[in-house]
């Protein structure tokens, strides 16, 4: 293989499948591009350091609990107001916040801080990251399980449930990663399920057990984790369920909830707990098969098939072969992905390598536009510099339209770019890219040392001339960061 | 039951319907200006609009009934929620009409097929890849277009999908950065005129957009997100001589499942968000809300019954509101289906009766002029069997 080849390839490794190359990482990638990203599957060893120094799940919905109960809701907190309106400015502690009721000052004032140390958490990670293959499919399966702080309590959990539940099956069994989302307190409390109870359950029966907050909550059947797990999570909108199978599944899945504080059984919140009172007893029918099991293994056994269903194998190639190839992707990628999921019993590592293995995700030319946090990430480890705290990365995100963890609704972030490209969205990321550059005039930069560093041979002639007849070396960097190859990957 | 099927009310709704009549387009049609609001999440039409006079209202919605003495009146059977006090005034004033029953062609429950569908105008999800808005645009008459770089602006840091297509439309959302220099634009145009067509078009859209908000000049006293803010600035575009007729704005956060009343029900905040938006609208725009029609829409309505947990589900039939100086309000415009059990769509939802295109065909037809036979072929295809409603506005 050519060297020039070699390069392209070791462009599109790390600027495709990675989260953006670094000054020196074309070079080093460039022996074994797709060595070096079937290198990056495995599960972690250890967890990088700012995510290991997040609160635990338990911690965290234990400290969502208490300000529940300080605001006057739940002694356990197991009733959860949302607070939509939260303000960007305010939510951050900043001055914007209108809508000033004291509830939202309260909010803000707890659990900011911890918001913009988990965002900080999350970008810097990327930063820095050995392996941003693996970091990028983080990303990708944490937006695919969606848990969004457009309903307050995620303001917590979602960066810990992104951690426990998802990261941690990035490379192993899909069927883990759903088990552990639809256990994880974050998701059953933003998608209702801790609160769903069977209608002829025990509750439902002996509604006076239940303390007379709790009894307002858990009337009946709540069917929207059922519902996303099937249209988003698993079979894909057109998968071919019915509104009996949503409903169905609702049923199985009765009683997953979590421990809330003040538990009667007195144990460390923030845990699975199946309530066996709240689940519907009998068969329940799912797709055509009916689940005889009782109780939690039910549900068990009802995502498992989830998990192995053909559709899903499906719709979560088309998504990863959106992600990695084009926003319209190639329906022979999908079905080598898809194979890859059905052969392996939904092993993640092993459908991952089929994307590698596409021949499709090395097309020279730089396609997917980055969506905003992309080209945030991608941006600071071109540039090697300069971080910057939670609070004003949450502030430039919030602008360019991705507000990490906020995400508008349960199916994530679009990953497309006729979502991204906008006139609003393009002048976000161009006064950007200008106050960054002017920032780092006294740097010295070179601009077209970088560019070709991180581009290599991506970078267009167009570019070269552009950068080339900048009227100073920061006009040049941001026309460098501008430039179409580089807010594309 | 003397409330049941086919009673209209307010209004000879029977002609509103299926007249063909088209009211003559005429004086001051440069001065129309059209804004659609997009409630994302599905709001809780029987909440917004509690239908108090349905003998079955008070028992199907036990836990979350508005009741009478606690709605704004609007007659003697339908009421409004009470955080919406400006729409009431409104309302009275003669400047609103309420919809009731309403919704678009979509039967499930997904928010994303529910929300594409009512955005690409067609009869399914993702039947078209471009929104009705923005293809009604295509046909605006020739008055309405002389001299206008674009005929449509969202408010959003990206497209809806509603204002994608042919037409040229632009976007915006305030900013906190300082604006680029002049030249590092120009460059980058050129740049992207050579090399990416689709970056080019948005920068250029971006320029001009700065040009008509005043960078820097939008207040934020709500925060940058805040509705009002959104709305505010919807009227300096519209208030552009050369600037767009047509604005888009949305709002997120209407799907209810729990907790929907209460001190901290989001349902109450939401409406007063939305009832100061429409505020700040009409005192942005001046005399031109003479001539302004606001169309308010959501992707569907919720479940008639409250849920076990203290909210509601998706659901079918909901509210839609039109309002503005141009409309002829102050009418409440329902082909009632009742809330007897029997009545219910599925067994769950307000039965829809009416279909949302037929108001959308009817703003297009008569505010803004767009031909009938191009609003049936290039707008809403797939709904010739959805007439448009006619006698919507003041002649």
């Amino acid at each position: 293989m050519g060297v020039h080849v070699s390069l392209v390839h070791a462009a599109i490794a790390a600027n495709r499948f990675g989260l953006g190359a670094r000054n020196q990482d074309l070079k080093a990638i460039a022996g074994d591009p797709r060595g070096w990203l079937k290198a990056q599957l495995r599960p972690e060893t250890s967890l990088p350091g700012p995510l290991a120094a997040l609160p635990s799940t338990e911690d965290a919905t234990t400290a969502f609990a208490k300000w529940l109960s300080s605001i006057g809701v739940g002694p356990s907190g197991e009733g959860t107001p949302r607070i939509n309106s939260i303000t960007p400015g305010a939510a951050m502690g900043g001055t914007g916040g209108g809508n000033k009721q004291g509830i939202e000052q309260s909010y803000v004032k707890t659990f900011g801080p911890g918001y913009a140390t988990a965002v900080s958490a999350r970008i810097g990670v990327g930063e820095t990251s050995e392996r941003p293959f693996f970091e990028r499919l983080v990303r990708f399966w944490g937006n695919h399980f969606t848990v969004s702080a457009a309903k307050a309590s995620a303001i917590v959990l979602a960066p810990v449930f992104e951690r426990d539940a998802i990261r941690a099956h990035v490379c192993g069994k899909f069927a883990d990663m759903l088990r552990a989302s639809c256990r994880h307190p974050a998701m059953l409390l933003y998608l209702d399920n801790y609160i769903s109870i069977g209608p002829n359950s025990y509750l439902a029966k002996n509604p006076g057990v239940l303390p007379e907050y709790l009894r307002n909550l858990m009337k009946g059947l709540n069917e929207n984790l059922a519902r996303e797990v099937l249209e988003l999570h698993t079979m894909g909108v057109r998968g071919g369920y019915t509104q009996a199978d949503v409903t169905s599944l609702a049923k199985i899945i009765t009683g997953w909830g979590y421990l809330g504080a003040n538990n009667q059984a007195n144990d460390t919140p923030g845990k699975f707990r199946f309530l066996g009172a709240a689940h519907e007893p009998g068969t329940h029918t799912l797709l055509g098969k009916a689940y005889v099991q009782q109780g939690e293994a039910q549900g068990e056994a009802a995502l498992r098939d989830l998990a192995a269903h053909p559709a899903t194998a499906e719709h979560l190639a088309t998504k990863l072969a959106r992600h990695f190839i084009a926003d319209n992707p190639p329906p022979a990628a999908v079905a080598a992905i898809a194979r890859a999921y059905r052969g392996s019993d939904g092993d993640l590592a092993a459908t991952a390598a089929a994307i590698v293995d596409a021949p499709e995700a090395w097309a020279p030319q730089p396609r997917k536009f980055k969506a905003p946090e992309e080209l945030l990430i991608s941006t600071i480890r071109a540039l090697g510099a300069p971080k910057l705290d939670g609070q004003k990365l949450v502030a430039l995100l919030d602008r360019m339209g991705q507000r990490p963890y906020w995400a508008p609704a349960p199916d994530g972030w679009p990953d497309a770019e006729d979502h991204w490209i906008s006139a609003d969205a393009i002048w976000k990321r161009l006064e950007w890219a200008d106050a960054l550059s002017k920032g780092l005039a006294a740097a010295n930069l070179d601009p077209m040392e970088i560019a070709a560093r991180v581009l290599g041979p991506q970078l267009s002639a167009n570019t070269q001339t552009a950068i080339a007849g900048a009227e100073n070396p920061a006009q040049g960097l941001a026309i460098f960061l501008a430039s179409p190859e580089f807010q594309r990957r | 039951m003397i409330v049941d099927r086919r009673i209209f009310l307010g209004s000879a709704a029977g002609a509103l319907i299926a007249g063909q009549a088209r009211v003559a387009f005429a004086a001051g049609e440069t001065d129309r200006r059209f804004v659609v609001v997009m409630l994302r999440g599905a709001m809780d039409g029987l909440s917004a609009v509690p239908a108090f006079g349905d003998p079955n209202y008070a028992s199907a919605r036990t836990g979350l009934a508005i009741p009478r003495d606690g709605a704004i009146k609007l007659n003697d059977f339908f009421g409004l929620h009470p955080a919406l006090a400006g729409l009431g005034r409104r309302y009275a004033g003669g400047e609103l009409l309420v919809f009731h029953a309403i919704a678009s062609p979509y039967r499930d429950r997904s928010h994303f097929d529910g929300q594409n569908l009512l955005e690409n105008g067609s009869a399914r999800p993702f039947g078209l890849a471009d929104g009705w808005l923005n293809r009604a645009l295509t046909a605006l008459p020739g008055s309405l277009k002389a001299s206008r770089r674009e005929f449509g602006v969202a408010l959003a840091p990206a497209m809806p999908l509603m204002l994608r297509g042919p037409a040229p439309v632009t976007s915006w959302s305030p900013s906190i950065l300082p604006a680029p220099r002049a030249d590092l634009i120009s460059r980058l145009g050129r740049l992207y005129r050579d090399t990416d067509p689709k970056l080019a078009q948005a920068l250029e859209g971006a320029a001009q957009a700065n040009g008509v908000a005043g960078v820097g000049g939008m207040g934020r006293e709500g925060g940058a997100n805040d509705f009002s803010t959104l709305m505010s600035a919807a009227a300096k575009f519209l208030s552009e001589p050369a600037g767009p007729c047509v604005a888009m704005v949305e709002s997120t956060g209407w799907d209810t499942h729990a907790n929907q009343v209460g001190p901290y029900g989001v349902l109450n905040r939401n409406l007063l968000a939305l009832d100061k938006g429409i505020d700040a609208l009409a005192a942005g725009l001046g005399q031109r809300w003479r001539q302004t029609a606001v169309l308010i829409v959501t992707e569907f309505g919720r479940t008639v019954a409250m849920n076990g947990t203290g909210g509601s589900d998706h659901g079918n039939g909901g509210a839609a509101f039109l309002l503005g100086g141009a409309v002829a309000g102050g009418r409440v415009i329902a082909d009632w289906p009742g809330l007897a059990r029997g009545n219910l769509y599925e067994g769950r939802d307000l039965k829809p009766t009416t279909d949302l295109r037929a108001l959308m065909k009817g703003a297009l037809v008569d505010h803004l002029g767009i031909p009938g036979a191009f609003v049936e072929r290039g707008v809403f295809p797939d709904s010739t069997q959805v007439r448009a409603m006619t006698g919507l506005f003041r002649a």
